[in-house]
């Protein structure tokens, strides 16, 4: 598929001679266009460097806009001026050799003492992977000629050398002119600067100062016509312009023998230029501006950071045969499926590879014009012709292997499903095109666990695989259903949730029963045409319908949330299923999953999630207002709750101002009355809890919901029907907010806990806008440390990655990185895939 | 890949296991929270939990936050209280400044006068002649005397106040018993009735010198020190136990593997690296795929100078210049022999 033509890239700096070859034209006009719109032949947009207006030919090498990639200028400055990026090393090269002799301050016998360490760095074409040695010589090496006091080739004392960021340099004091430095520099021999590990062929010091300035094409700096007709130029050109009119205006100077004073004025003024012109954010100068006082992006802000050349362009890549809209649910379609809207398949093209064994499958779409049809038709020789009403007898009639057709998305095709953020692998998966009427793409609720994704608005992408390569991947290695198996934790991906648990629960629940209308409708929803043996009453009972999902040889022992679920030969005998066993825990899926495949279980899950469903439908599961109505007696509770609470605070209280209390070992006495306080006020919707798990019963759905695991919690209830509890701002009771109270309505100091956000009444009764506001102060705190975390996170997982994405399993279970060095001898010890973690321990029983 | 019934169990050879690992162990902490210095047992020394301590892992930070201690008795003596406090007196930092009532600085004079408390004392096992010794032995030009429960301390040399102050300050603050670097110890009992003593701050070798630890159960949740004191395969031990262990404290289950594959990352060089610009990514070989990281112009500016190379071999660079990976399916390469292509060229033709 691929020409591998890069064997290795080096980098090295580029000489003066060097520029002079790539570049097309010396340019020496500081200005753009001319008054017609024309560009100025030697100035910056010369049409030698490319062209970008659509009608105009290149007059270096002919092509038009689309054709022509561009090619270099160059400016030739009067005065060198020092590269920026490059000073620190400049520096590093003039502290290490002599001012006067431009030898290395190095005697022969360090020098001897050196040589191998720097062959080592210059001869090898790969660089050994752990030099750490190496590096600690040549650290050292630098660090001693630093200290070098007198010359040990000519004698010369050294004498003080200073670096001024960003770009000037002081010999005892005496400022060294760029032209200085380059001729000091140019005096070093290559062999001396191989003791700084540095390749005089690829680097030699001296091309660090400038005299020549290489000009990007056109085409990197693109001039843009705004709709008034004025054109408006690239920062990089506005950069440019600057620094010829600079250097333009020096030249004259120096030809009109001005004094030395203006002429450095100006030389350090090209060099500002210059120095921005590189880095407009280099430490100690300041910001060239834009008239709008915009900073200018110059080169260096091009290529940085997540908006640079680097992160955005290359390292991320735009696509084409891709689709984005909405998400909603479909309860029929199953895991593996998505549903594309009919518009999006129309236009989403696969490609297909005509072969004598296809052909007439070829031909079927080529013959229609509307979907499923064909868009293009590429011929052996590569040529694509587009299919209309006009050519497509023509095309019928030549259609023949070897060539490939291009047909519009149909049901069956493989498309990869993502949805942003993709912080893992399950993130992008290959689904099963359905092509549906709506304009959303459609989902089972199943899988949008993995994706994390719900239907309030979210939306997906689609892509579609081009390749026979990428069409492999994603049919091998991407598909749900293979996927089952999470490689955090080996726990599912995929699972029943919510009103599915629900009804999965009512279905198996002992004493379940349904009649011969509600059982056939049921199994017919699931394709199953057979019912069960009925019960001695007539009625079928719920585990005899759900066992009829299941393999016929499945025997299966485990723990549910209330006790022990047992299958045996494939029939439900004891125990309800409930979401330990078919939801997030997974363990029946796991087992399902390993014994009888990737179909069987993806199937299993669609059946299972519809019969739940037909069973809520039948049985009914609505949540009311009335299930939180509240009883006196549980206002009384609720009081008995609070009472009880202020009672504990207040003894605290009398215990830490009387000094009784004690702190608690590592804390201070304030430390630990806050925490017990914390802890005791806690306690408080703690029993709330408890009292409701004993107060109500499964006739109340919202506590039925809250049990099974379906949706809520008996937390969320207690907050409804009782109270809200303690608030916390910053992990701790809210304590600012006015002198000496949080607010103005409570006492100064106060003790009662209530104005310390504890919050008396739950959402039934309503807040008092106090306590409101004391909630809302929690809401908001956790809201915003929310939103913190994910920025936090993101950072930790794109280090993490970037630091392990080179590790491979080899072929003896190894574990390896880029540069072949050894991680692991073997794969987490054993070699077995994380993702059969519950497998193991399921086998193991 | 599928794996059902008859399928291998075994890890597929390409895996890009550290993406995979990066990803396992990334995306819980998503839901992780930030800030959550509370300690886990309420009687416990405080320590960072949750995402600040996996950051402080990962990072390779060299000074914790909150270093731990844990501190086994040793074998016979588990259950003895008595030897447990004997050991928690001899390890747990005092400072001066909590063993005194109040004190009074005479800046002009040079001198400041201690109150001790008795009690302080006697509960520390200290006379004022330990604490004497102990300022005689750690500072020079100071002189003490006492008298009764006051201590007086006097600055000999030039009378400046600032360094008069200072040295004061430092007095208060000097730890007069048990180990450098160890502050507050707590004794703790586990399910078994052992007594167990945990200490903010850390010092492995100097614990290790206290009669009647059992040396070869001292836990500390310093990496660094591990590494000095038990070398690099227990400091990976550690970073995995301790990555372990917060994760799981915060409800999250992630396979050990990815943890040990961070763990071995870190460490396989033979030096603790973070996995970040300084660390593992910072090392890399490849210009791009530093340059692709952080610090684009830097890298660029440095490769140019000393005429270094791109190999192109890992993975960031590859999809940088457009290639196919080394990972995973980008591993396989169809080889062909050279007879068997001029074969089906002809045949197909």
């Amino acid at each position: 598929m691929q020409a591998e033509t890069i064997d290795y890239i080096r980098f090295t700096t580029i000489s003066p001679e060097m520029v002079k070859k790539m570049s097309v034209a010396k340019l020496i006009v500081p200005d753009t266009y001319n008054e017609d719109g024309y560009p100025i032949d030697g100035g910056l947009i010369d049409q030698r460097l490319g062209v970008i207006d659509p009608g105009l030919k290149c007059k270096t090498c002919g092509g038009r806009a689309k054709t022509c990639t561009g090619h270099f200028g160059h400016i030739e400055l009067v005065r060198p001026v020092v590269h920026p990026e490059f000073a620190k090393t400049i520096y590093l090269l003039l502290q290490s050799t002599c001012e006067s002799c431009h030898r290395i301050l190095l005697d022969e016998k360090q020098m001897e003492q050196f040589k191998p360490v720097v062959r080592d760095l210059i001869t090898t074409d790969i660089i050994i992977e752990d030099n750490v040695e190496t590096e600690g010589k040549l650290a050292m090496l630098t660090k001693k000629l630093k200290s070098v006091k007198k010359c040990p080739h000519c004698g010369v004392p050294q004498q003080k050398l200073k670096f001024e960021r960003p770009t000037f340099f002081y010999l005892n004091g005496n400022k060294l002119k760029p032209d200085e430095i380059r001729d000091w520099l140019a005096k070093v021999s290559d062999d001396d600067l191989s003791y700084l590990g540095i390749d005089g062929k690829a680097t030699r010091p001296e091309w660090l100062v400038l005299t020549m300035l290489l000009v990007p094409p056109v085409n990197v700096r693109p001039s843009i016509t705004l709709e008034t007709g004025e054109r408006s130029e690239d920062d990089l050109t506005h950069k440019l312009v600057e620094i010829m009119r600079i250097n333009q205006r020096l030249e004259q100077d120096i030809d009109a023998g001005a004094p030395q004073i203006i002429i450095d004025d100006l030389w350090e003024l090209l060099q500002y230029h210059v120095t921005t012109y590189f880095n407009n954010e280099t430490p100690g100068v300041p910001v060239a501006r834009h008239r709008s006082t915009r900073p200018l992006k110059t080169l260096a802000q091009r290529l940085k950071g997540k908006e640079g050349r680097l992160r955005y362009n290359l390292s991320g890549k735009r696509v084409n045969f891709s689709a984005r809209s909405v998400i909603s649910c479909d309860t029929r379609l199953g895991i593996n499926e998505v549903g594309i809207p009919i518009r999006l398949a129309e236009n989403l093209t696969v490609p297909f590879y005509v072969t004598k064994w296809n052909i007439d499958e070829g031909k079927k779409p080529l013959a229609s014009s509307t979907w499923p049809c064909e868009f293009n038709f590429i011929g052996k020789d590569g040529m694509r012709k587009r299919v209309t009403d006009l050519t497509r007898e023509e095309l019928l009639a030549a259609i023949e292997p070897g060539q490939i057709l291009e047909r519009q998305l149909i049901d069956g095709d493989l498309v990869l499903f993502n949805r942003q953020p993709t912080l893992h692998k399950f993130s992008i998966m290959a689904h099963r095109a359905r092509v549906l009427p709506g304009k959303t793409l459609r989902v089972n609720v199943s899988i949008t666990m993995p994706y994390n994704a719900d239907f309030d608005g979210d939306e997906m992408n689609i892509h579609v695989p081009q390749s026979l390569e990428a069409l492999a991947e994603a049919r091998y290695l991407m598909q749900p259903k293979d996927l089952l198996l999470s490689s955090r934790d080996g726990r599912p991906i995929s699972f029943l949730i919510e009103d599915q648990i629900a009804g999965i629960y009512l279905l198996t629940k002992d004493g379940a029963e349904f009649t011969k209308d509600e059982a056939c409708l049921m199994l017919s929803n699931v394709g199953i045409r057979e019912l069960p043996k009925p019960l001695k009453n007539g009625m079928y009972s719920g585990k005899a319908l759900f066992s009829l999902l299941l393999p016929e040889d499945l025997n299966y022992t485990g723990k549910n949330t209330r006790g022990n679920v047992v299958i045996k030969n494939g029939e439900l005998v004891e125990g309800i299923i409930d979401h330990k066993l078919i939801g997030g825990g997974g363990a029946l899926l796991t087992r399902i999953f390993y014994e009888y495949g990737a179909d069987f279980t993806s199937d299993f899950i669609l059946k299972a999630s519809t019969m739940a469903l037909r069973t809520d439908y039948t049985h009914g599961l609505t949540v009311s207002i009335k299930d939180y109505y509240n009883t006196p007696e549980t206002n009384r509770e609720r009081e008995a709750i609070i009472t009880e609470a202020r009672e504990k605070v207040k003894t605290l209280l009398e215990n830490y101002k009387s000094k009784k209390l004690e702190s608690l070992p590592g804390y201070t006495r304030r430390e630990t009355f806050e925490m017990l306080t914390i802890a005791e006020l806690a306690h408080a919707r703690e029993r709330a809890v408890g009292y409701l798990n004993k107060t109500l019963n499964e006739s109340n759905n919202a506590y039925l919901m809250a049990t099974i695991g379906a949706r809520g919690s008996l937390l969320n209830m207690a907050w409804i029907k009782m109270l809200l509890g303690q608030q916390q701002v910053r992990g701790k009771r809210p304590a600012r907010g006015y002198r000496g109270r949080v607010l103005p309505y409570f006492e100064r100091n106060s003790n009662d806990p209530v104005a310390r956000g504890f919050v008396e009444t739950g959402f039934m009764d309503g807040l008092a806008p106090l306590q409101m506001y004391l909630h809302a102060m929690g809401s908001r705190d956790s809201t915003m440390t929310k939103s913190l975390v994910t920025a936090v996170s993101g950072y930790l997982q794109r280090r993490l990655i970037n630091a392990l994405q080179d590790f491979y399993v080899d072929t003896n279970l190894s574990v390896k990185d880029a540069s072949g060095a050894l991680i692991q001898t073997i794969y987490g010890g054993d070699g077995i895939d994380p993702a059969m973690t519950l497998v193991e321990k399921d086998l193991s029983k | 890949m599928a794996k059902s019934k008859g399928a291998s169990m075994k890890i597929t050879v390409g895996e890009p296991v550290g993406v995979v690992a990066a990803q396992s162990f990334g995306e819980p902490s998503t839901q992780m929270v930030l800030r959550s210095f509370h300690s886990a047992g309420m009687s416990s020394v405080v320590t960072t939990t949750g995402l600040p301590r996996i950051i402080e892992i990962i990072d390779a930070r060299k000074r914790l936050s909150f270093p731990v201690m844990n501190i086994r008795l040793e074998k016979g003596s588990e259950k003895n209280y008595e030897k447990a406090k004997d050991v928690k007196r001899r390890v747990e930092g005092v400072k001066l400044g909590s063993l005194m009532s109040s004190f009074e600085e005479n800046l002009k004079a040079g001198t400041m006068a201690v109150h001790l408390d008795r009690e302080q004392l006697q509960a520390n096992s200290l006379t004022i002649k330990n604490i004497t010794d102990r300022i005689k032995a750690k500072f020079d030009g100071l002189e003490t005397s006492s008298e009764g429960d006051t201590l007086t301390v006097k600055h000999k040399g030039k009378r400046d106040i600032r360094s008069v102050r200072t040295a004061f300050v430092r007095v208060r603050n000097l730890t007069v018993s048990g180990i450098e670097g160890i502050g507050k110890a707590v004794i703790q009992q586990d399910d078994n009735g052992n007594f167990y003593i945990v200490t903010a701050g850390s010092n492995l070798a100097g614990v290790m010198e206290v009669p009647g630890v059992n040396k070869n159960r001292i836990y500390s949740n310093d990496i660094f020190e591990v590494q000095d004191v038990y070398g690099i395969e227990a400091a990976r031990n550690l970073i995995a136990h301790e990555l372990s262990k917060t994760i799981s404290d915060e409800g999250f289950t992630v396979s050990f593997k990815h943890i040990a594959l961070i763990a071995d990352a870190m460490t396989y060089s033979g030096k603790i690296r973070s996995a970040g610009r300084h660390g593992i990514t910072g090392d890399k070989t490849s210009i791009f795929a530093r340059a692709a990281y952080e610090e684009t112009v830097k890298h660029f500016v440095n490769a140019s100078v000393f005429g270094e190379r791109d190999m192109l071999k890992g993975v960031a660079e590859n999809i940088l210049i457009g290639k196919q990976v080394n990972v995973g399916t980008g591993r396989i390469k169809l080889a062909i022999k050279k007879e068997d292509l001029k074969k089906i060229k002809s045949a197909s033709d």
